[in-house]
């Protein structure tokens, strides 16, 4: 069950295009048609899967559990090799080798769901270093990165504590902090503030959010649909399908399709179509407490 | 067969715990008290690492506090009973679906009340009545294999192995963690079908919208002591304390302050709402 180290791996010059592939213009992921299925499993995890994500890019990931969400997020990060494609690429890595998925490894940051399957180290600050010792940084550097990176997420005063001993919450920040650590192009996040309080959660979004002005990618998994509004793109998943890609508006708009494949609106949204059913249809959908506060006293 | 259709009082006194680390114990629950009337609902919250988990975990008795009592129907652990009593809660970690380990459902769901050694017509009783208040009817779901169910399947299949043992003082660790918004709203009903027969309800949670909707008080840890405890206060000085917790105060209330309505007269569902502002 535990998956293998999204840490670094060894270095490796398997890439499509040559090294000119991460230019400016050329999407750091690129997949067609990805397929991947688990051993013995009857059907394919993720069928045909298509999705381009370019420099500073947020596309959110939705669907229900078992949609193939997490599936899709280990694939991207090079740690499942795919039945196959017409081309899957990420930072210029070609993910049908197993040198290219090795180098995707040091270039695509993976958060994995459960933070229990990243913590490796003895305590919180080991394991925030570890990656950047994989890399082979000065001592000085590690520690300086690591110093900013434990304030960044309120865990200066944890730096000693054995992984075993944190919250959920604190266990999470850990692995967040360690995959951050790392200067990358591409973020992969599967689920990142699942275990955070609210605050905790607004902070991570934020900063998230603040890494895509560096050019930084981020595909971003969430059941939470108040973290989808922000997107600038979002994909939904069913039975291992996209079955929409596009505007954040368009999929919410789309009711029918947000019931059937197990999401929900955010809650602006959700009180605004029960308001309709009730027989006081809102102008247009709110997704935000602000849109739903200026529906609700505009209409009086 | 134990009467299920009562819930557990709890009270906490003076309860302390800490962890064993090498360099120093890393205190996390100091001196909590409070008290829950039987088949009443508490939201239990608080800030990553308050506590929320470990005092759970006390509750049940799988840690033992150093210092202080839990009290369960008024007795304490030197009490006749008071092992009966214990048995009679039931634990849902955080996760739960990743300790699913039987080759079906059914026989999942059925290693509880075997260990306590009900006979085996009991056991099968207690297997179906707990898979259909999960929604996975026994006909359909009872024979297949854990691993071959969605991740929300499972949690459900997990909390139907502690339903079995028919809990009159349930305690929940993060229920709706991870789970699509379908599968949480599935849940949060079976959870107000628990408390509508009587059950006592803990449910230790970031998402306070959920917490509003299924809990009647609340307690607010604050790196292991008890900020606040009782009926949710909706006013200022409620909003203030949720805030510095790392909390917000649930959307309804926010709404209902925001169009200059009363928030002690906030709805608790989203229909309730709609049917106020139609």
């Amino acid at each position: 069950m535990t998956p293998p180290s999204a840490r670094p791996s060894e270095p490796a010059a398997a890439t499509v295009g040559g090294s000119a592939a991460s230019g400016s213009e050329a999407p750091l992921l690129d997949v067609r048609d990805l397929r991947y299925r688990y051993p013995g499993a009857p059907v394919d995890a993720l069928g045909g899967l298509d999705l381009t994500v370019t420099a500073g890019e947020f596309v959110a990931v939705v669907g229900a559990n078992g949609s193939g969400k997490s599936t899709l997020a280990r694939l991207l990060g090079g740690l499942e090799r795919p039945a196959g494609a017409s081309l899957a690429v990420a930072c210029g890595c070609d993910l049908l080798s197993e040198e290219g998925r090795m180098a995707a490894r040091r270039e695509v940051g993976v958060l994995f769901q459960n933070p229990e399957n990243q913590l490796v180290a003895e305590c919180v600050e080991d394991d925030v270093a570890f990656g950047l010792e994989n890399l082979g940084w000065a001592p000085e550097a590690i520690r300086a990165r690591v110093d900013e990176m434990l304030e960044r997420f309120w865990l200066t005063d944890l730096s000693r504590r054995e992984p075993h001993l944190l919250s959920g919450g604190q266990k999470q920040r850990t692995a967040l902090a360690g995959v951050l650590a790392v200067p990358r192009r591409v973020l992969v996040l599967d689920e990142p503030t699942a275990m955070l309080d609210p605050a905790g959660r607004a902070e991570v979004l934020d900063a998230v959010h603040g890494l895509r002005t560096g050019g930084l990618a981020v595909v971003y998994v969430t059941q939470e649909m108040d973290e989808v509004v922000g997107a600038d793109r979002v994909v939904a998943l069913e039975a291992g399908s996209v079955v929409y890609a596009g505007g954040v508006g368009g999929l919410f708009g789309d009711v029918a399709l947000v019931r059937r494949l197990g999401l929900g609106l955010p809650a602006a949204g959700e009180l605004a179509l029960e308001l309709a059913a009730a027989g006081r249809p809102l102008a247009s959908l709110p997704l935000t407490p602000d849109e739903l506060v200026t529906a609700l006293e505009g209409a009086r | 067969m134990t009467d299920t259709t009562h819930g557990m009082t709890l009270a906490c006194r003076g309860v302390s715990f800490s962890y064993e680390e090498a360099r120093a114990p890393i205190p996390a629950l100091r001196d909590v008290g409070f008290e829950l009337g039987a088949g009443r609902s508490l939201a239990l919250l608080g800030a990553s690492g308050s506590g929320k988990s470990t005092l759970l975990q006390v509750v049940k008795g799988l840690d033992a506090p150093e210092a202080g009592e839990v009290l369960l129907d008024g007795s304490g652990s030197a009490d006749a009973g008071y092992a009966e009593l214990r048995r009679q809660v039931g634990l849902v970690f955080q996760t739960p679906e990743l300790q699913l380990f039987a080759a079906s459902a059914r026989e999942d769901v059925a290693f509880g009340p075997r260990r306590l050694g009900w006979p085996e017509a009991d056991v099968s009783a207690a297997v179906d009545e707990a898979l259909e208040l999960v929604g996975l009817p026994p006909e359909q779901f009872g024979g297949r294999h854990p691993y071959a169910l969605s991740g929300g399947e499972q949690r459900r299949l997990a909390l139907a192995g502690v339903l079995a043992m028919r809990p009159r003082l349930l305690l929940l660790d993060e229920p709706f963690v991870s789970l699509d918004p379908a599968t949480r709203r599935e849940l949060s009903r079976i959870l107000s079908r628990l408390r509508a027969g009587g059950v006592t309800l803990v449910l230790a949670t970031h998402d306070v919208d959920l917490a509003w909707a299924l809990c009647d008080e609340l307690l607010v840890l604050d790196a292991g002591r008890v900020a606040a405890a009782g009926p949710w206060d909706v006013g200022e000085a409620g909003r203030e304390l949720l805030a510095a917790s790392r909390l917000r105060e649930p959307f309804l209330v926010e709404l209902w302050r925001r169009l200059g309505r009363d928030p002690a007269t906030a709805p608790r569902t989203t229909a309730a709402a709609a049917e106020a502002l139609r």
